[in-house]
């Protein structure tokens, strides 16, 4: 057990993995003396030198053709994106590539590589768009986004091992905002699994990334005026187990969904849709989604924290849903 | 059979005669085998004049390497690997007995042949692809190399240029060869280039870029040796414009009304089959009589593979996998090891 940070945790994963499997590389920028941007691969260069942690040119569709190439001949390559505002500069390999060989080869061939990056309203004041629903679109390809420092660890070692694509989202908020004691048995989680942060009675609340954390807060203030809430971790966006919210929602009859991505389109759509139709007899209420207006980020602060979705529209969004 | 050509460069005048007879015949299988295809799919793309390219590039690679064929005339790089000639037909028809059954449009295989299958209709993203297989062979030590072809209009895209720097940042072993036919569909490379010289890319890239004729399969085979041998010592990647000519249309129905039939017809007589012909009987390496013979082989063979497709079903519904869009998680990971299984024997 140790005390580690969500980036901690991260980088545990990836020296885990890295100490025990040679097939496992990472290639990226500002990976190696700079430590990762934010600290994203904070002391691998030391440990593992540059022949593993591999500095790049900025060419990520090269970087990512390169994973899935040397994936074809047996490696375990992660790529880090360093913002996921650079996904469109590599969307041909992800979507065309990495997500088709498999099904296209008749299984053939595996495309064991993860795909990393930041996303989030960062520090940075800048990078922080939230594509996630593109990839959760895509057949082929799975999709995490880990809210918590153990499931980044262990999440980060389930995306390595497994032989397939995975896009593993990384939220800048959490990086340094939260920590806990990570055990570092080597146990895997698996992927594909939502996970019950809070049980409830009343309401259930699907949540991605940061939001899960607001999500907690809400549920934290509404219990003082007797509003019970279950918050369910997504965790997965692809696969997306809609048998534990399905399960959660049909014990609650009240279901919102939250990200920080824009709502229309969002991966909260497509939750909606899929509790309407397998649940739609179980709901007291519409459903509700939370998430961005339909206009670009804005940059200045006041602009940005009106945009970004924050506590006080999930205790909206709550109270609406408990209304009808 | 043979024709008149101009002179040959001389280049690759060392090759063993057993290699330049091999390269003949390879050339001969790739038009048969692509025309077979393209007269039984009117949407398949005619090779037909760039064999010495394709030939050139794909013969006599180590069973260990990985090949990364072009879209027009791959698969002479899967027949060189073992490939089932009449499961190659099929997958071009989208009958079930074609590799891919029925998933792709055509240009995949098993992964022990070592081949980049084709999965996507888009151009480029296979180099950067195959730049990674190259990438894998650094990493783990070994001296395997990868040899990567694509069109002369895939040169204007951004992943070539990300992935020749990639390359050479990192001196991975591949040899990058453009078969170059002039057409971006219907668009003439002088629309589309502002150079003459596609190897004049390379340095921009700080590799050797060559320009070869593409119709000279001696030739391009020679550079392409040369470059493979460099690559497999460590040396890093070269990028190989070899020049020819589409004969065909972009797809085997294309009426191409946007190019000039006199400078058709000149391209036809520097076909690069009857030029290898040529030199090869001038030297004594071949008779006419043996020409013949390994015409009739080779036409029996697809004839053969032809008649197999035909009478094979179509790929079936039941057979769509939609639960095999995802390897298994419990099971080993497969990857492309480059083991022959049955060889066609050039």
């Amino acid at each position: 057990m140790a005390r580690l940070s969500f980036a901690e945790a991260l980088v545990e994963g990836m020296r885990h993995e890295l100490r025990t499997d040679e097939r496992v590389f990472l290639m990226g920028q500002d990976i190696g003396k700079m430590g990762g941007v934010m600290g994203g691969s904070r002391g691998l260069i030391e440990e593992f030198g540059p022949r593993r942690i591999r500095e790049t040119p900025i060419s990520e569709s090269a970087m990512v053709g390169a994973a899935i190439g040397s994936a074809m001949v047996g490696k375990r390559p992660i790529v880090e994106i360093s913002f996921g505002e650079f996904l469109p500069t590599c969307m041909s390999q992800i979507v065309l590539q990495a997500a088709n060989l498999h099904y296209m080869t008749a299984g053939a061939i595996d495309v064991s590589i993860v795909v990393r990056t930041r996303i989030g309203d960062g520090p940075y004041r800048g990078h922080p768009q939230c594509y996630e629903s593109w990839f959760a679109h895509v057949p082929g390809l799975k999709v995490v986004m880990p809210s918590t420092p153990t499931d980044a660890r262990n999440l980060m070692i389930a995306a390595i091992r497994d032989p397939n694509p995975v896009i593993f989202f990384e939220h800048m908020w959490l990086y340094h905002g939260v920590r806990e004691e990570v055990d570092n048995s080597p146990t895997a989680a698996s992927l594909g699994k939502a996970a019950i942060r809070r049980v409830g009675r009343h309401v259930t609340v699907v949540a991605t990334g940061w939001m899960v954390h607001k999500a907690l807060e809400a549920a934290e203030t509404l219990a003082v005026e007797g509003i019970d809430v279950e918050v369910v971790d997504l965790v997965s966006l692809a696969p997306l187990d809609i048998d534990t919210i399905a399960s959660s929602v049909r014990r609650t009859s009240r279901i919102v969904v939250a990200h920080e991505a824009w709502k229309v389109g969002g991966i909260g759509a497509e939750i909606t849709a899929a509790i309407t139709e397998a649940c739609f007899f179980d709901l007291e209420a519409p459903p509700v989604r939370v998430g961005a207006p339909h206009h670009p980020l804005p940059m200045a602060k006041p602009l940005r924290d009106a945009f970004v979705p924050d506590v006080n529209d999930l205790l909206r969004a709550i109270r609406q849903a408990m209304a009808t | 059979m043979s024709r008149p050509n101009g002179p040959g460069t001389g280049e690759g005048a060392d090759l063993d005669p057993s290699v330049r007879i091999g390269l003949l015949k390879a050339m001969m299988l790739s038009r048969t085998l692509e025309r077979a295809c393209c007269e039984l799919n009117p949407r398949w793309f005619p090779a037909e004049g760039e064999e010495g390219v394709i030939a050139g590039a794909f013969f006599g690679l180590r069973d260990d390497d990985t090949m990364a064929p072009h879209y027009r005339g791959p698969f002479l790089a899967y027949a060189i690997r073992g490939a089932d000639l009449s499961r190659l037909v099929g997958q071009a028809l989208g009958k079930a007995n074609g590799y891919a059954r029925g998933r792709a449009l055509g240009f995949t295989g098993p992964a022990a042949m070592g081949i980049v299958p084709w999965v996507a209709g888009d151009l480029g993203t296979t180099i950067g692809v195959a730049t990674g297989c190259a990438l894998g062979f650094s990493y783990e030590g070994s001296d395997r190399v990868t040899v990567c072809s694509f069109g002369d209009g895939t040169t204007n895209r951004g992943d070539f240029h990300e992935a020749l720097n990639l390359a050479s940042v990192w001196k991975l072993p591949i040899v990058y060869v453009c078969q170059h036919n002039q057409y971006s569909i219907s668009l003439h490379a002088s629309e589309v280039l502002p150079i003459e010289q596609i190897s004049i890319r390379a340095s921009g890239y700080g590799m050797p870029g060559l320009t070869v004729d593409g119709n000279d399969v001696f030739a391009v085979h020679s550079a392409v040796r040369d470059a493979v041998a460099r690559a497999r010592n460590g040396d890093g990647p070269t990028l190989i414009e070899a020049r020819s000519y589409r004969l065909g249309g972009h797809w085997a129905s294309d009426p191409g009304g946007y190019r000039l039939p006199e400078v058709q017809d000149a391209w036809r007589d520097k076909d690069p089959i009857p030029r290898a012909v040529s030199e090869l009987v001038t030297t004594g390496d071949l008779t006419q009589h043996d020409v013949d013979s390994m015409w009739d082989e080779v036409r029996q063979a697809v004839d053969a593979a032809v008649t197999v497709a035909k009478a094979c079903p179509d790929a079936r519904v039941e057979d769509i996998g939609a639960n095999e869009v995802f390897a298994d998680v419990s099971e080993g990971m497969s990857a492309l090891r480059g083991e022959r299984s049955e060889p066609w024997r050039a």
